[in-house]
């Protein structure tokens, strides 16, 4: 076995992308499976690049079907391993990560939003929320960790790991394009001096003994036969996400207490939400601020704690309301009204939320 | 005295799992003659241990408890995509793709295809019996010329539909030196099997990647009876879709 | 060709600062009153580019050449397009500074501009940022300089972004001093943010000329 790739801190100057794939090193990957699609590439140019130094593996696949379903049998196997992909590679991406929820193979994803609809950009969005979140013909079993930076990227790689293997559910971690090609520093760490151990991995399929002789064979199935069959089977899949949900879900916030309105953002917009709310406090407006670092499960108790007896909501996100539908129905019943700062494919400043809720308050 | 019938055990491969006999399939279906052949191959090359079968959906996916062995169905289509990823992860393993002609020539038709194109080390076999059964009988990729199924209600018009896909033939064209690729009939069971060891050994040998197409009945769709069942698999079928072996390593190509 | 006409490649690892380095090369030069063409010759990432900054740079007397984004599609789906102009960048007259991405060909990318065999001005300096990843040790840095080289000079410029400490950057620069060292390859300059004007001398005790970065990148991201 080679050497860690990480073995002490390291403080180092990186691109988002880059940061995956170290991270993913670190975590112990064995494998990744992937299609080239902007703008995610450079995840898989620096697995290629350090895969050998690390006796770690790597398969350029035909499409992300592939990459998905090449994932999920590698999965299957107790190899941890990944995908990477972008807008219509994560379209592509639900075959695969709905087998993995019927299933419950730890499929480890990174998505790196790109606009939409269709190729649209290359370059940034946050369109992939739906997709992300309840894509697929199914009921939106999986996690995902929506980051807002480097930092994020390195430490939500690695948890996400540990996430799907630990509750055997598919997990994404959802970046963009800013974030995937910005240059940031970022401390890299090796996951055991922080104290975390990495969730041991588990074989489906070839362990040891010879099936039907030194013990039963397993069969793996995502086909069911009856209605009730499957309503059963859903309904597992269900209690079992019900089971570890409070336990995953993660949000940050700041200055709830007396503020008047909340601005509320995900991923890399939370950056602008928190810096606007900063200066909004320092000019004396009284303004909270809630990131949602889950998208799903959706942190619904603390948004709604956080909302209680509110003059308003705002919604921030580069989309039209892919979030805001999470808010919305998260918030059910309650009477805070949710204004909308919605830029589809395009990124958000600290300015211009200051300016707009300045505008809600004077 | 008579003999009780039920008595005698009947003559099943060892890594059968005798749990799950009788089998799904319909009475006069090619897949259990499949299975047999693939059965005595494991068997007699002692390793059912290390087999990881994967299955597509359509008929294939009756085969799920077929075996002994740790056995994973996955989306149609999608099953040489899966058993590629459980061989790169696990590569001492044998890794066998089961699946239709559908599956493997239509829907799933890039991952074959680039599974031999990177020579990838598994075993893909793919049962042809010319219409999607599983479905209702759909005009598949195999479906013959003038042949009726229920989106071809007319026959097939090659003008509209283009000519029967000849997948064998398709991949030995462009595997790769050390790839195995024939197509055998379950109407000559043991040329068959004896397909399906080259098929595994060339995949435990590493040498490449290996494909065999098995022409196959399905009388249930075609709504023929066992004597009419037969003279379509030994008649146009096969006129169709000659057997033999198109590529074995270390020896180029050569039909029957 | 005039004997002092300057052409200069800046190669080196992804994001190690190739494109600051190069814009800020050409800046100096035509302070200087010097003609100056600089070439973007990102193929493999066009995300930090020129092409967000033509015009600041015209208007300061650099001539560009790089994809303007109206005559482009697609940007990074369709990036790896080689400008015809790029092509023949060596005809330009006075000086040309050639900004080379990173990719898995590394400096091989100049084989792409006509007459480059027979151009003697030229110097291909590779961008060293000690702080990165795949460049963080003298081994790694003479193992990416023989992926990607052949180079004539080393240029220091190790920093951490918004992080980047005095120390940090002069132990950056005892690394390359020593891949120097090793490999007989100059170090061309150091390479410093000008917020770090104050903190160095005129002239460096070890004699390395020392280059005051402007940082027009960021506005450049896309």
């Amino acid at each position: 076995m080679a050497t860690k790739p990480i073995e002490k801190d390291t403080n180092v100057f990186v691109t988002g992308n880059e940061v995956v794939a170290w991270a993913a090193l670190a975590a112990d990957a064995q494998i990744m499976y992937g299609y080239p699609i902007t703008p995610q590439n450079e995840i898989m140019h620096y697995w290629t690049r350090l895969a050998p130094k690390y006796e770690r593996r790597f398969l350029q696949t035909e499409d992300e079907l592939s990459a998905g379903f090449t994932t999920c049998g590698g999965v299957m196997t107790g190899t941890r391993a990944f995908t990477a992909t972008a807008g219509p590679g994560t379209i592509l991406m639900q075959e695969p990560i709905t087998m993995a929820e019927m299933m419950r193979i730890p499929l480890v994803v990174v998505v790196q939003q790109r606009g939409g609809p269709s190729t649209a950009t290359v370059i940034y969005s946050q369109q992939e929320v739906n997709l992300c979140c309840y894509g697929g013909n199914g009921e939106g079993f999986r996690v995902v960790y929506s980051t807002a930076g480097h930092q994020d990227l390195y430490d939500y790689t690695i948890k996400a790991f540990n996430t799907a293997w630990k509750y055997q559910i598919p997990t994404i971690v959802l970046g963009d394009g800013y974030q995937a090609k910005m240059r940031e520093a970022v401390t890299m760490y090796d996951p055991a001096s922080r104290g975390i151990e990495m969730e041991p991995t588990k074989a489906f399929v070839g362990a040891e003994g010879c099936p039907g002789v030194d013990r039963e064979p397993r069969f793996y199935r995502n086909t069911y036969n009856t209605e009730e069959e499957l309503l059963d089977v859903v309904g597992d899949l269900k209690a079992h996400y019900d089971s570890f949900k409070d336990e995953v879900v993660e949000y940050e916030d700041s200055d709830i207490d007396d503020a008047e309105i909340i601005v509320v953002g995900h991923g890399v917009v939370s950056r602008a939400c928190k810096e606007a709310v900063k200066a909004l406090r320092q000019a004396g407006y009284k303004v909270g601020y809630f990131r949602p670092i889950t998208l799903r499960p959706f942190p619904q108790k603390q948004l709604a704690a956080a909302a209680e007896g509110k003059k308003a909501i705002l919604a921030v996100e580069s989309a039209l309301g892919q979030m805001k539908r999470l808010i919305t129905d998260g918030l059910y019943g309650m009477t805070v009204p949710i204004e909308e700062y919605f830029k589809p494919g395009k990124g958000v400043s600290s300015q211009e939320l200051v300016e707009k809720v300045k505008s809600m308050l004077d | 005295m008579a003999v009780e019938l039920t008595n005698v055990a009947p003559a099943m491969p060892a890594c059968w799992r005798k749990e799950t006999k009788t089998h799904k399939f319909c009475p006069g279906c090619g897949h259990g003659i499949v299975l047999k052949a693939l059965g005595e191959a494991i068997d007699e090359l002692g390793i059912q241990d290390r087999v990881i079968f994967t299955v597509d959906i359509g008929c294939c996916l009756l085969a799920i408890d077929f075996f002994n062995v740790d056995t994973v169905q996955t989306h149609h289509g999608r099953t040489n995509a899966v058993c590629t990823g459980i061989k790169r992860a696990t590569p001492d393993k044998i890794c066998i793709a089961y699946m239709g002609d559908g599956g493997g020539y239509a829907i799933g038709s890039q991952h074959l295809v680039n599974a031999a194109a990177r020579n990838e080390k598994i075993t893909s076999i793919l049962v042809n019996n010319t219409n999607y059964g599983m479905t209702g009988g759909q005009m598949a990729p195999t479906t013959l010329p003038g042949q009726k199924t229920e989106t071809s209600p007319y026959g097939r018009s090659v003008e509209q539909q283009g000519e029967p896909t000849h997948g064998p033939e398709m991949i030995a064209a462009m595997a790769g030196e050390g790839a195995y690729v024939a197509r055998g009939t379950v109407a000559k069971p043991k040329v068959l099997k004896k397909y399906f060891k080259k098929a595994l050994q060339a995949q435990m040998d590493g040498s490449g990647f290996a494909f065999v197409e098995a022409l196959s009945t399905c009388p249930t769709n075609w709504a023929t009876n066992a004597k009419k069942t037969w003279a379509f698999l030994e008649g146009p079928m096969a006129e169709e879709y000659p057997t033999g072996e198109f590529k074995v390593p270390g020896e180029g190509g050569k039909a029957e | 060709m005039t004997m002092d006409r300057i052409v200069e490649a800046y190669i080196g690892e992804y994001a190690s600062g190739k494109s600051e380095n190069a814009v800020n090369r050409a800046l100096t030069l035509a302070k200087q009153g010097r003609e100056v063409t600089l070439v973007d010759l990102d193929l493999v990432e066009p995300v930090y580019t020129l092409r967000p900054l033509i015009s600041l740079l015209e208007e300061k007397g650099v001539h560009v050449i790089a994809w303007k984004t109206k005559e482009t599609l697609g940007l990074g789906e369709a990036g790896s397009v080689l400008h015809p102009a790029m092509r023949w960048a060596l005809k330009a007259p006075g000086d040309v500074i050639l900004d080379i991405g990173y990719g898995a060909k590394g400096s091989a990318v100049l084989n792409l501009l006509e007459g480059i065999e027979d151009e003697e001005n030229l110097r291909v300096f590779l961008v060293v940022n000690t702080l990165r990843p795949m460049t963080d040790s003298v081994e790694k840095i003479i193992e990416y300089l023989y992926e990607t080289g052949p180079a004539h000079g080393l240029i220091a410029n190790t920093h951490l972004g918004e992080k980047t400490t005095v120390s940090l950057m002069e132990a950056g620069l005892d690394m390359v001093k020593k891949v120097s060292a090793e490999t007989g390859l100059p170090v061309v300059a150091m390479a410093v943010d000008e917020r770090f004007r104050s903190d160095f001398p005129e002239e460096r005790n070890d004699g390395i000329p020392l280059r005051f970065l402007h940082r027009y990148l960021p506005k450049g991201f896309w």
